[in-house]
């Protein structure tokens, strides 16, 4: 016989709200339907009512944690609309909050994942570790979650003490090579919750279209900072981090693996940093000189790949049209395969496997 | 280069690839929305998005299919006569939540495909991007 367990919308395993209906037999899940929609704030459509400077601001508040990404992925699209070009140190410092902000929000995940696994000893090493990269950003830019770091045409503020962020990116690299992924790898905890759990197929990742590192640990070895470098990407040396086995394992070591990846660009970020101004033009924003009428622009967040559309209207400080993909609005339907066939006990960890960020997918 | 022109010459359109605002741009021409979703399966690409606009006036509506091809971002533009278009769902299982999403902002429809509520809740009136003017 089988009966329909619902998950949320309202649930300790879930950050933000959103509700899986799972559908068992016995303690085996055999169907699963996802409801979005409680965080429908209406934002493309607010975007059309406010001018391009205050789209900005808006755009910041689609995410919690990977605000930066949704500002610099929009101010590049406007960058497009105007030809405008950011200076060569605006596009270093672009790069350097990019990788603190996929840092933060890693290590956060990593301490979710961990708390799911009822290991909380791990939970709290890793808010510890979050808290770190926290500060630096709250160094830079004197914010916590919204960094207002991005305008068009480059950055807001300049990073005064490079050494303060490496000498954070040495004991955060430490810290993981010391404890996290070797306890993560190894411990009997977290072998039991995660390997073979909440597989993910290739062929199903590609069909799903899914981004990030959920593609990544399918063995989709996709990255919009490699295929289609933007900022100064083009000029750091990293590797991306794929793993073949689709579950819940290769998903947390894939993210683990691109904590490492994103130390040693910032390492080069921070070396190279060119000298120079932070923007360009006189911070205004001229919307009656467009090149163009729609520029897309494509960003890796943590989650995976954002693209913003942003179409211009003669006459008008507004824009006619602001149109987000957000990683999570890619991934999330896959969820209902990864927890076909899984113990319902596991779908908690399943779920948040995906790093999900229900606000900006509802947007 | 050759990438496009494959892509061009697997759809059978002469019409040239145009690089604008990030994007290569092709119009389709006489190739149906299902023509260019099954070549775009056989060519490999990752579908991303599909972008809704309501154009000025009484011009309708339009929407703009998007697909990745090593790391290529394409563009294909189909201009609505009225207010459906048929559904790839079957061909793309990509476009499940977003063809749900722009017929709950647009009220689109997507012929050939049944879908239940995505951002809205059941019963709720879809259509809630639509606009008289809001950009004045």
């Amino acid at each position: 016989m089988s009966y329909k367990i619902p998950m949320g919308p309202y649930h300790p395993a879930l950050e933000e709200p959103y509700k899986l209906d799972l559908i068992c037999t016995g303690e085996t899940v055999t169907d699963a339907k996802l409801h979005i929609g409680f965080n429908f704030r209406g934002i493309e459509h607010l975007a059309e009512t406010r001018n391009y400077i205050q789209v900005i601001a808006l755009m910041e508040r689609v995410c919690g944690i990977c605000s930066n990404i949704h500002t610099l992925t929009l101010c590049q699209a406007m960058e497009g609309l105007t030809a405008l070009t950011p200076p060569p140190r605006a596009q270093y410092i672009r790069v350097v909050m990019a990788e603190l902000e996929r840092l933060h929000s890693h290590v956060l995940w990593a301490g979710i994942a961990a708390k799911l696994m009822g290991f909380k000893t791990m939970f709290m090493t890793c808010f510890e570790l979050r808290e770190k990269v926290m500060d630096i950003l709250q160094a830079i830019s004197g914010n916590r979650v919204n960094y207002s770091m991005n305008r068009v045409g480059g950055v807001n503020r300049d990073i005064d003490d490079p050494q303060a962020v490496l000498k954070m990116i040495d004991a955060l690299e430490a810290e993981m090579l010391r404890t996290v992924i070797p306890i993560f790898t190894t411990s009997s905890t977290a072998r039991s919750r995660c390997a073979g759990i909440g597989v993910l197929t290739h062929a199903k990742a590609i069909s799903c279209g899914v981004v990030g590192p959920v593609a990544r640990a399918s063995g989709v070895g996709q990255d919009i900072r490699k295929a289609a470098p933007y900022a100064a990407y083009g000029e750091m040396e990293f590797d991306v981090p794929v793993q073949p086995d689709g579950d819940v394992k290769a998903r947390l070591l894939v993210r683990a693996l691109e904590i490492m990846e994103s130390c040693k660009i910032l390492r080069q970020a921070l070396s190279k940093l060119p000298p120079g101004e932070l923007f360009v033009g006189d911070g205004k924003f001229d919307f009656t000189k467009m090149v163009t009428t729609t520029s897309t622009s494509r960003v890796e967040a943590p989650r995976g790949e954002v693209m913003y559309s942003v179409s211009w209207k003669e006459g008008s400080r507004n824009p006619a049209r602001v149109h987000v993909r957000t990683p999570t609005f890619a991934v999330m339907p896959a969820i209902r395969w990864m927890v076909l066939g899984a113990r319902l006990a596991d779908t908690p960890l399943i779920q948040a496997s995906i790093d999900p960020c229900y606000s900006c997918t509802d947007r | 280069m050759t990438q496009l022109k494959a892509i061009s010459e697997k759809l059978g359109i002469e019409n040239p690839w145009v690089d604008k605002g990030g994007v290569q741009w092709l119009e389709p021409g006489t190739v149906s929305l299902r023509e260019l979703a099954r070549a775009m399966n056989e060519l490999q690409a990752r579908f991303i998005t599909i972008t809704a606009y309501q154009l000025p006036k009484v011009e309708g509506l339009k929407l703009e299919y998007h697909w990745d091809m090593n790391g290529q971002l394409l563009g294909f533009p189909f201009k609505l006569a009225g207010n459906s278009i048929e559904s790839i769902y079957d061909l793309c299982e990509a476009v499940d939540w977003i063809e749900r999403e722009i017929h709950e902002e647009y009220s689109i429809d997507f012929s050939g495909r049944e879908y239940e509520p995505l951002l809205l809740r059941q019963g709720d009136t879809s259509g809630v991007n639509l606009r008289e003017e809001v950009a004045k």
